[in-house]
């Protein structure tokens, strides 16, 4: 019906930008990990020199850490959290989709508008340390103390995410047909018992899906600590792509800053093989 | 099979009216419950908001960070929203921000749906190879190629400038996806006939089944302009001129200037909030389609 040839036409503006700037740079980040590119000297190839430097430096080990320390403080309350808040807001009630809205909301806010609600919230004489002093605690140092900094900024992401995977187990849930509810509660199934056997297997796709996007956006988090931490205190919230973009960008080490990258690439890809061998070995 | 039923029927319904008045007051106490839970929960939700918006309409001589903390003003003022409108390049930020959205918008949903019309609706050799790879670009996060790209902005002389920011952003896999979907569920006689009609490929693209995928387009279209509006890392990187910063980067210089002055960033920063909360407020429904289309279908 279509020669082949328009068909092509209509390819190739999208193909050009793909190409250049997704496919050749990807290509491009892997070349430049094996060389000591800094912008002012020439290029030179350095074989593995970059990789074997990540692996005895301790910042790449720190950043490496507060990057799956962050990822577990995050993935597992926005895969599960969500889900209740889903159940919660499927009920035939009146203003549901009011609140549906509130919890949504967060997910739109630009990280910059995050950091600046959130920095207050966590000054210490904000908001959470009046709680805590309401109820005989001492304040807390939230975002300059190194241990608390990670969980506070795992917070910020928590508040921005739950309506955000709300919405996704929402959309599952109505798609799971009300005739099974109702043939359970006929056999006496409680709450627990009806979402158990009906609820979370049917959210089961949803479940992966959410558990990928989460992974790989904990992966790649580094604005929320550009703008709420700037890495610190102590490097405690540098995590690799913060550790990137401070080595590419500031010290302009682009060499050294492309191996990173490409480690964390193939970090993303084992995960999401596991992730997918996981979903299908259950089903 | 209707024998069986028929002996069940009258057990079923005197369950039913037994449980009739237990199911009443389990109902009343259903609601009181979700309503407190969910109450509870909205309030910690907006709590931030709430407090930006107490501090942006406290004056100079009232204290913001007090114990207990203090939500309502003594006196309501707006001369916050005032200076930091009229003292800071507000208004700058605010048209920058218009414009780079409107390209952010615009462009991804041409391309995009430009390749998605001969993936959905024609046959050529190698359409799955093309189709494989750009959904295997999905695989590639952009934080692994962000220094690449930014070198080959830098080649091409687009540092400090608009197409430097909007160009790495046009193209997404996810969106093709999307606009394949939609345009697969158009059936295939009406390419047909336009074409008996003497309609060339352009032709039928543009006047016959964009229209159709309306829908699908304005879903696409909040995408983006959430995107486009909140982008922040890219007209860090590559803006130069602080005459051409969008609001997130003002507001980001903003942060760090004013520090002092809570009053004035709480301002800003809800100024920079309207525009989204108008736009959720307006489309609400779109939001709810776009995670159900690459929730479930994706």
């Amino acid at each position: 019906m279509y020669k082949a040839r328009t068909a092509w036409l209509f390819l190739i503006p999208t193909g050009v930008l793909l190409l250049t700037f997704s496919i050749i740079p990807a290509i491009t980040a892997l070349g430049l990990s094996f060389t000591n590119y800094n912008v002012f000297q020439p290029i030179e190839w350095v074989g593995v020199e970059n990789f074997s430097r990540a692996f005895s430096d301790d910042d790449f080990w720190t950043a490496l850490w507060n990057t799956f320390y962050y990822w577990i403080l995050v993935t597992p309350a926005l895969i599960v959290f969500p889900v209740f808040l889903a159940i919660l807001v499927n009920q035939q009630l009146m203003g549901i989709k009011v609140y549906r809205l509130i919890f949504y909301f967060p997910a739109l806010v630009s990280v910059v508008v995050t950091a600046i609600l959130w920095t207050w919230m966590f000054k210490d004489d904000g908001l959470f340390n009046a709680a805590l002093q309401a109820i005989g605690i001492n304040p807390i140092d939230w975002l300059t103390d190194k241990f608390t900094a990670m969980p506070s900024l795992a917070i910020v992401t928590i508040w921005q995410g739950l309506g955000y995977y709300m919405l996704f187990y929402l959309a599952g849930l109505q798609s799971v047909s009300k005739d099974l509810y109702e043939a359970a509660e006929l056999d006496g199934a409680g709450f627990w018992a009806k979402h158990f056997y009906i609820t979370f297997p049917s959210l089961k796709p949803i479940i992966f899906f959410v558990t990928v996007i989460s992974t790989m956006s904990a992966f790649k988090e580094f604005t929320l600590m550009l703008t709420m931490t700037a890495g610190g205190p102590i490097g405690s919230t540098t995590t690799l792509v913060y550790m990137i973009f401070e080595k590419a960008f500031t010290d302009l080490e682009m060499g050294y800053a492309s191996a990173v990258s490409t480690i964390l690439f193939v970090i993303i890809l084992i995960l999401t093989l596991i992730n997918k061998r996981a979903l299908d070995t259950t089903q | 099979m209707e024998l069986k039923t028929a002996k069940l029927q009258p057990k079923i319904q005197a369950k039913k009216s037994r449980k009739l008045s237990l199911k009443h007051k389990r109902n009343i106490l259903r609601w009181s419950v979700s309503y407190t839970l969910l109450t509870l929960l909205a309030v910690v939700t907006i709590m931030p908001f709430l407090w930006t918006v107490s501090t942006s309409l406290k004056g100079q001589n009232e204290t913001i960070f007090s114990y207990p903390p203090n939500f309502i003003p003594e006196n309501i003022t707006f001369e916050n929203f005032v200076t930091v409108w009229n003292t800071l390049n507000l208004p700058l930020y605010l048209w920058n921000s218009v414009v780079l959205s409107f390209w952010g918008v615009i462009l991804p949903l041409f391309f995009c749906s430009l390749a998605a019309f001969p993936l959905a609706r024609m046959n050529f050799k190698g359409k799955n190879v093309v189709f494989m790879t750009i959904l295997a670009t999905m695989m590639i996060p952009g934080e692994v190629t962000m220094i690449p790209v930014y070198l080959t902005i830098s080649k091409l002389g687009l540092i400090g400038t608009y197409s430097g920011v909007i160009l790495p952003g046009i193209v997404s896999a996810f969106a093709i996806f999307l606009m394949r979907q939609a345009f697969i569920s158009i059936p295939k006689e009406l390419d047909e006939s336009a074409i008996i009609d003497g309609a060339n490929a352009w032709q039928i693209w543009w006047h016959i089944l964009l229209p159709m995928v309306k829908p699908m387009l304005a879903t696409l279209a909040i995408l983006k302009f959430i995107g486009a509006w909140n982008n922040f890392l890219w007209p860090l990187l590559i803006l130069e001129d602080s005459n051409m910063y969008p609001l997130t980067v003002g507001l980001y210089e903003l942060k760090g200037t004013f520090v002092s002055n809570t009053r004035l960033v709480a301002a800003g920063a809800l100024i920079a909030l309207i525009p989204i909360l108008i736009v959720f407020i307006a489309f609400q429904s779109y939001f709810i389609k776009s995670a159900y289309s690459s929730a479930v279908k994706g």
